[in-house]
């Protein structure tokens, strides 16, 4: 803002302001340049607050820069983001910083002293996104539509505020020095998504752009059944190609809805579908599971009779804590899956003393890499202890070189693509009663997790299948 | 296991999503076979539904990569290092309807380009090629959150269009010039980065009674204060950027009209000749009545630049520049074909001088550029399709330009145009202590 050569005389000729007798005799720069940058700030002739995002269109996993420029010089200053979920609840964010002599503040460098996180956190306010005080409990955000973008509002103002010291509305301006919006999306331009519903199969494949023919994932996520598409439209997004499979609690699945209706002729059928897609590289398949998803996929490589090329397992247990098909979601009316604050939890039933030995993964018959990602902090399953056993076998079996784990101090369970907002407790079920689940996880070093995860994966995936 | 075939050729552009005038940072080529001919292409359906497209020919190295952001193109629509030539070297593909100008008319949806690699060197016949990779990236002229209004408020028609957060803001009033209705994108980029912007529609010409008429002096006053009156406009930050008929309604108005005085004014591909003091419906009668001077390339293109030349010595014939009071940056094409920009600014400067207040005026003048001096990395047109306002006649008219020289220009003029904005109208006078980043 000022070059540092600048006289004082200089200064007080183009201000034309005259400086108060105590100011009079501190002629040096640092103090001439905090009062002058306050009354330039406020003069007709100066470049008001500017917030900027680049880029202000990005891929979910891109880091975003985002800066603050033409403020006063040390100045307390508060970036807040907010925005509406799918369901319309809203989520923000806030972050306390100081501007520099510049009168700049730059997320990617600076340190926030306070708000939704601290340190040095470029991407902290998406990862730090909580609801809003007068939002709904228990929620968890997971984007459905994944063509759409995420539309998320950031905005300057003035001091450290927060939500907590009043509630912050848009048409209130006071304060509000600047703002600019982001999108934030989960697909390439195009890159395609194909609804599957044949040969029995339930889900969604997401191709790259191109003729291909590309490598390609099966991605599996846990009981909370349904079907998430964002990992694999990211996937997609890379170049892999990427399914996207609904085993439990779908409407297109026939059979109960709180019941796991399928079995290995399901998911072979699945990695056949991929294998014969001629747009899919047959003999570059992996598969990716989350929670009882990494059981399933194991399973796939090791007892279905198909050879992926490698697998990535994320919170997950060594086999099946009940019978596989017929799993019931229901158990938890049970109330032996409720930890003892009442919260859904299978860290006991996923512990590997507790698996049925007919129900563990034959690990022996494994043949391909696996990639074992722990949270350290995960209350949902015993996944640190089922890595311990996993290496345990495969050393015992002397597939020692095919295990790699990647262990996260302070991660939860819900290990999902970076700069997402974790959920430390969600709504698991309100039949009978309202009950939530405990997924683990503290907000920092999740979000670190996440974003180191998912790196290491995107490198696992392609040294295993491009090669 | 048996052998694998090789893993596909992959593409990487980004930004994928980017603003029309953003650079890519990435353009990569991975895992083509090493030290091997290869084309890529990029293609372009517009609004009107022609194709466009453009190609370059690149060696990839001995890993198989090509960088478009560094390596050199051998041949092509453009050649060099040029990490955006795909992109301002379009051309409507073989068979085409002739004379066609590229111009997007939906500023809410982007432009979708799809870019492929192809094994060799290529100039025609992509559609029947199979690609070893292709993606597809947008081009935006809006950023996120830049909100459109359409407005018809005191008799005045035009887009505004408003950056998010509380302002106010400073504000450009954007006037193009003869021929396609109202043109919004430039407006839309301007305040992309940060201006209230209002494209006004001033060239509709006012039918009854069988009288053709244009609009008055007072049509742009009135629009100039509906910009000083917006909640969000800075009302003493306000500039005009016109091309063309717009150019030259900007200096007339600056330096006649009482009720408009900008910051500072940007001209491009315009003139000061006209009747001073006069309208645009007297601009018109001007070229009218020189319609003799029209000349014809041996396509029998249009060229239309004589109809203002000689410069008059009379200064009843044209606006007295010695008289403008605030910062004036001129942008000249020195193949125009269509204005004497160039003429007009060595007379514009001669008349500044004189009179004492030409530090007030910067020319950027560009040799081979023509007279359509577009936002960055639009594609170059030379000439085209052109109906006249008035009389609804149609021409082929001679824009001039040749293309790398006009699209490097293009380019260098907006961010200079943009530069020139944010000192005048963001950062006041100038003066040798301050100096923002």
């Amino acid at each position: 803002m000022l070059k540092a050569h600048s006289s004082v005389t200089a200064l007080l000729r183009y201000t034309g302001i005259s400086i108060p007798d105590k100011v009079a005799t501190c002629r040096n720069i640092t103090c001439m340049q905090h009062l002058f940058g306050a009354v330039r700030w406020r003069s007709k002739f100066t470049a008001a607050p500017l917030l900027t995002a680049q880029p202000a269109r990005a891929l979910i996993d891109e880091q975003i820069a985002i800066q603050g420029r033409f403020l006063p010089p040390h100045w307390p200053v508060t970036v807040r983001a907010h925005m509406h979920s799918e369901e319309g609840d809203l989520w923000e964010a806030f972050s306390h910083y100081k501007t520099n002599e510049n009168g700049v503040v730059n997320l990617t460098t600076d340190h926030s002293v306070g708000g939704s996180y601290v340190g040095c956190e470029p991407m902290g306010l998406f990862w730090a996104l909580q609801p809003a005080p007068s939002a709904r409990e228990g929620l968890r955000l997971r984007k459905k539509d994944v063509e759409t973008p995420y539309v998320v509002q950031l905005s300057l103002w003035e001091g450290h505020v927060s939500s907590s010291k009043r509630p912050i509305e848009d048409e209130q301006t006071a304060g509000r020095l600047a703002a600019s919006t982001v999108e934030r999306w989960y697909m390439t331009p195009h890159t395609r998504r194909v609804e599957i519903r044949q040969n029995g199969i339930v889900g969604t494949l997401f191709l790259p752009s191109g003729p291909g023919p590309f490598p390609a994932m099966v991605d599996l996520w846990g009981m909370g059944g349904g079907l998430n598409e964002y990992r694999s439209a990211l996937f997609a997004s890379k170049g892999i190609a990427s399914l996207s499979l609904a085993y439990f609690g779908h409407k297109d699945i026939p059979g109960p809805l709180d019941e796991l209706n399928v079995g290995d002729d399901y998911f072979r059928s699945a990695y056949n579908l991929l294998q014969d897609h001629p747009e899919v590289c047959g003999e570059r398949i992996g598969l990716i599971g989350l929670s009882y998803g990494v059981y399933l996929v194991l399973r796939m490589a090791t007892h279905i009779g198909v050879k992926p090329m490698c697998v990535i397992g994320i919170n997950g247990p060594l086999g099946s804590y009940d019978k596989f098909p017929g799993i019931k979601s229901g158990d938890v009316v049970n109330y032996q899956m409720l930890d003892e604050h009442g919260n859904f939890s299978l860290r006991h039933f996923t512990m590997p003393s507790m698996i049925p030995k007919e129900n563990q993964i034959k690990f022996e018959m494994l043949e391909c890499p696996l990639l074992c990602i722990v949270g350290e902090d995960d209350y949902n399953c015993a996944s640190m202890e089922t890595a311990n056993e996993i290496e345990e076998i495969l050393r015992a079996a002397g597939k020692a070189q095919l295990f790699t784990r990647l262990s996260y101090p302070g991660a939860g369970h819900l290990i999902e693509p970076p700069y997402s907002p974790n959920a430390r407790v969600s709504l698991w079920t309100v039949k009978p009663k309202k009950i939530n689940a405990i997924w683990g996880g503290h907000p920092a070093p999740h979000a670190a997790a996440q974003e180191d995860a998912w790196k290491k994966m995107l490198d696992f995936i392609e040294y295993n299948l491009r090669k | 296991m048996s052998a694998r075939r090789a893993p596909v050729p992959w593409l990487s552009v980004r930004p994928c999503r980017a603003l029309a005038d953003e650079r890519w940072t990435v353009f990569s080529v991975e895992r083509a076979p090493p030290a091997a001919e290869l084309t890529v292409h990029a293609l372009l359906r517009s609004e009107d539904g022609d194709d466009w497209e453009a190609c370059g020919h690149y060696v990839s190295d001995a890993a198989g990569a090509v960088d478009v952001c560094e390596d050199v193109c051998v041949g092509g629509t453009y050649s060099g290092v040029e990490p955006m030539g795909l992109l301002w070297s379009l051309r409507p593909v073989p068979g085409s309807r002739p004379n066609l100008r590229l111009r997007k008319k939906d500023i809410g949806t982007p432009m979708v380009v799809t870019i492929s690699l192809h094994q060799g060197f290529h100039t025609a016949g992509f559609p029947e090629r199979r690609p070893l990779a292709s993606l597809a990236v947008e081009r935006w002229y809006l950023a996120p959150g830049v909100r459109r209004v359409e407005l018809t408020e005191g008799g005045v028609t035009g887009t505004l269009f408003l950056p998010p957060g509380p302002g106010p803001f400073p504000a450009v009033l954007d006037m193009w010039g003869g021929g396609g209705g109202l043109v919004e994108y430039r407006a839309a980029l301007v305040a992309s980065h940060g201006f209230v912007t209002l494209a006004l529609d001033y060239m509709a010409p006012k039918r009854s009674a069988g009288v053709v008429s244009l609009v008055g002096n007072d049509y742009f006053e009135a629009a100039f204060s509906v910009l000083q009156s917006h909640p969000q406009v800075s009302r003493d930050r306000i500039a005009i950027l016109g091309l063309s008929f717009g150019a030259s309604m900007a200096l007339g108005l600056s330096v006649y009209s009482p009720a408009i005085k900008p910051s500072c004014l940007v001209c491009f591909s315009g003139s000061h000749v006209q009747p001073a003091g006069g309208s645009l419906g007297d601009i018109f009668a001007e070229f009218r009545k020189n319609s003799k001077n029209t000349r014809y390339d041996e396509e029998q293109q249009v060229i239309w630049r004589d109809l203002l030349l000689p410069i008059p010595s009379d200064p009843s014939k044209k606006v007295d520049v010695g008289r403008l009071c605030c910062p004036l940056l001129l942008i000249v094409g020195e193949d125009d074909q269509n204005w004497p920009a160039e003429e007009s600014a060595r007379d514009m400067k001669e008349m500044m001088d004189r009179s004492g207040n030409g530090h007030l005026l910067s020319v950027l003048s560009y040799p081979l550029t023509g007279h359509l001096i577009d936002p960055p990395y639009s594609p170059h047109c030379r000439a085209s399709n052109f109906m006249t306002t008035e009389s609804r006649e149609k021409f082929v008219v001679l824009w001039g330009g040749q293309t790398p020289a006009h699209c490097g220009a293009q380019e260098d003029s907006w961010w200079k145009t943009l530069d020139f904005l944010k000192k005048h109208l963001c950062y006041g006078p100038q003066s040798d202590i301050t100096s923002c980043p």
